[in-house]
């Protein structure tokens, strides 16, 4: 969907630009610029579903700008966000041969999703309404699991399966409606166990579902944007969380039909970068030095295979020699 | 027998017990839950505490240890020369591993020593549950690429023509996976041929244990 998106002036991102794959994993230190990213995209996302400005009024000379280019079949479109300040970026420009085209980017934009999950928020209660697409905490974990099974059960079965495969000491997903229109949910344990109810479940538990969420859903985003991706998971389970977010990026992989979603995804596990060996073409690095920072694509290390022989991806991240560690006074 | 399992992943310790069993002709007493490495050079570094906390805190007799050669030096007879090393073999690494860490060790638990099982697969596990099935795939073929300065294989491949995919489910790797051990399960013979690395596994498991 989207190919590249460089940085202009924008943060600490004075002058850099990112090549971005189907998916791909940000590491970096703390204020690095991973954000800034996630950022940048969300504000072409809500700009793009305004109507377009003036073409003249986004030249500013040495204000910060933002270009983002779009994969095949949109290659020949570019759109470049104007910003009056670091927080403020509200003029958009589109090169494009045809407004059919714009009107196509737009409308995959428009699904994009950015999420950073929050435990307390996915626990409680939500309006039975509310089932439509997870919130950006994942706040509406509950109508949205609960409206998957009325409207999807064929998706939701799948869901719930994976679920238990991963987390096989539960049997299933229940849920309960009160009076007030709202739903939670509890798990299953099988036998005569009483179900575990959501406020006495792990943290770990919460984002795995949203993940699953995420990952099964029948109508996907284009662009999933998630921060945290290893948080209150047990790193064995890493690769699974890895094929979990593989399975919206690589669909064929894993037998699903269906368009494939862009993902980009942050961590600040060393075992997470580990699950990316095989593909460091996935991985990206924000370097932080001063107040400058840039990305690089770990494919991009010519010597890479050297390295690898020497440690783990996950060590060689920690030691520095990869970059995109926190700089010390 | 009790066994005990280090691996790089769970796929491989799947691998890894149907083939204990079938060299042994009958089901091992295999811990439940393996050891894991997080890949090489991680598998060297683990692998001291895991044979001291076996030694001194568990009665399992028998340590069986895999790893993935990579493009690292393949082990070949010339290392099985008395007092040989070769220092970039993982073959001859995790064997002095094995050999230094329990050299001082009291015995314990009615055991002088832990059994070592140390096999390397050339250049990856894959190749193991090709074998029989492609016939490109050995470790002599590789070590000629190696000389040849062009490898027959590279491990990407090799994992894509057992899995039809570059990122497989873990499910679906194991599966995979089981159902060309069961090729090997039947018959040994042409693992053992095929794959030196393999075979030395095979003889570590049938020496016998250090009482
Ligand atoms: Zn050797």
């Amino acid at each position: 969907m989207i190919a590249s998106v460089a940085f202009r002036n924008f943060k600490a991102l004075r002058n850099t630009s990112l090549r971005l794959s189907p998916f791909n994993i940000v590491i970096g230190a703390n204020g690095s610029g991973k954000t800034s990213l996630i950022q940048a995209l969300q504000r072409l996302r809500t700009l793009a579903m305004l109507p377009l400005g003036e073409a003249a009024a986004v030249t500013r000379v040495g204000g910060p700008e933002i270009t983002i280019a779009f994969a095949a079949p949109h290659s020949d479109v570019t759109a470049r966000l104007g910003c009056t300040s670091d927080v403020v970026c509200d003029l958009l420009r589109v090169e494009s041969p045809s407004q059919v085209q714009w009107d196509e980017i737009k409308a995959r934009l428009g699904t994009m999703r950015s999420y950073a999950f929050d435990h307390e928020a996915m626990a409680a209660s939500a309006l039975t309404t509310s089932g439509g697409g997870l919130a950006s905490n994942g706040a509406n974990l509950p109508a949205v699991l609960a409206a998957r099974q009325r409207n999807a059960p064929a998706e939701f079965a799948r869901l719930e399966a994976e679920f238990l495969r991963l987390l096989p000491e539960f049997s299933g997903i229940i849920f309960e409606e009160d009076s007030g229109g709202r739903v939670r949910f509890a798990l299953g344990i099988g036998g005569a166990g009483e179900p575990v109810r959501a406020e006495n479940l792990s943290q770990g538990v919460f984002y795995l579902l949203g993940l699953l969420v995420l990952s099964f859903d029948p109508v996907p985003p284009a662009v999933v944007c998630i921060e945290e991706i290893d948080r209150g998971i047990h790193p064995r389970m890493f690769r699974e969380v890895r094929d979990v977010l593989y399975r919206l990026s690589y669909p064929t992989s894993f037998g699903e039909i269906r368009e494939p979603v862009q993902v980009i995804a942050t961590t600040h596990s060393p075992y997470m970068l580990d699950q990316f060996r095989d593909h460091p073409e996935e991985v990206v690095i924000t370097q932080k030095h001063g107040h400058e920072a840039r990305f690089e694509r770990l494919s991009d290390r010519v010597d890479l295979p050297e390295l690898l022989r020497e440690g783990t991806l996950g060590d060689m991240w920690f030691s520095g020699v990869l970059g995109g560690v926190p700089e010390e006074r | 027998m009790k066994v005990a399992l280090l691996s790089e992943s769970p796929a491989d310790e799947a691998v890894l017990r149907v083939l204990v069993d079938a060299i042994l002709g009958e089901p091992a007493q295999v811990a439940p839950a393996g050891y894991r490495a997080r890949g090489w050079p991680n598998v060297i570094q683990v692998l001291p505490a895991v044979i001291r906390h076996l030694h001194f805190n568990t009665d399992v007799d028998t340590l069986v240890v895999t790893c993935d050669s990579d493009d690292s030096p393949v082990h070949t007879e010339a290392h099985e020369a008395p007092q040989y090393y070769h220092p970039h073999c993982r073959m001859c690494q995790l064997r002095a591993v094995f050999r230094q860490t329990s050299k001082r060790f009291p015995s314990a638990h009615g055991r002088l020593k832990v059994r070592r099982v140390v096999g390397v697969a050339v250049p990856a596990l894959e190749a193991w549950l090709l074998c029989g099935r492609d016939s490109d795939v050995s470790e002599a073929a590789w070590i000629n690429g190696q000389q040849a300065g062009r490898l027959p294989y590279t491990r990407a491949e090799l994992k894509f023509r057992i899995y039809q995919t570059e990122r497989p489910s873990l499910p679906h790797e194991i599966q995979c996976a089981l159902r060309e051990t069961e090729r090997h399960r039947r018959d040994l013979r042409r693992l053992e041929y095929d794959f030196p690395g393999f075979a030395a596994l095979m003889k570590d498991l049938k020496s016998p244990p250090q009482l």
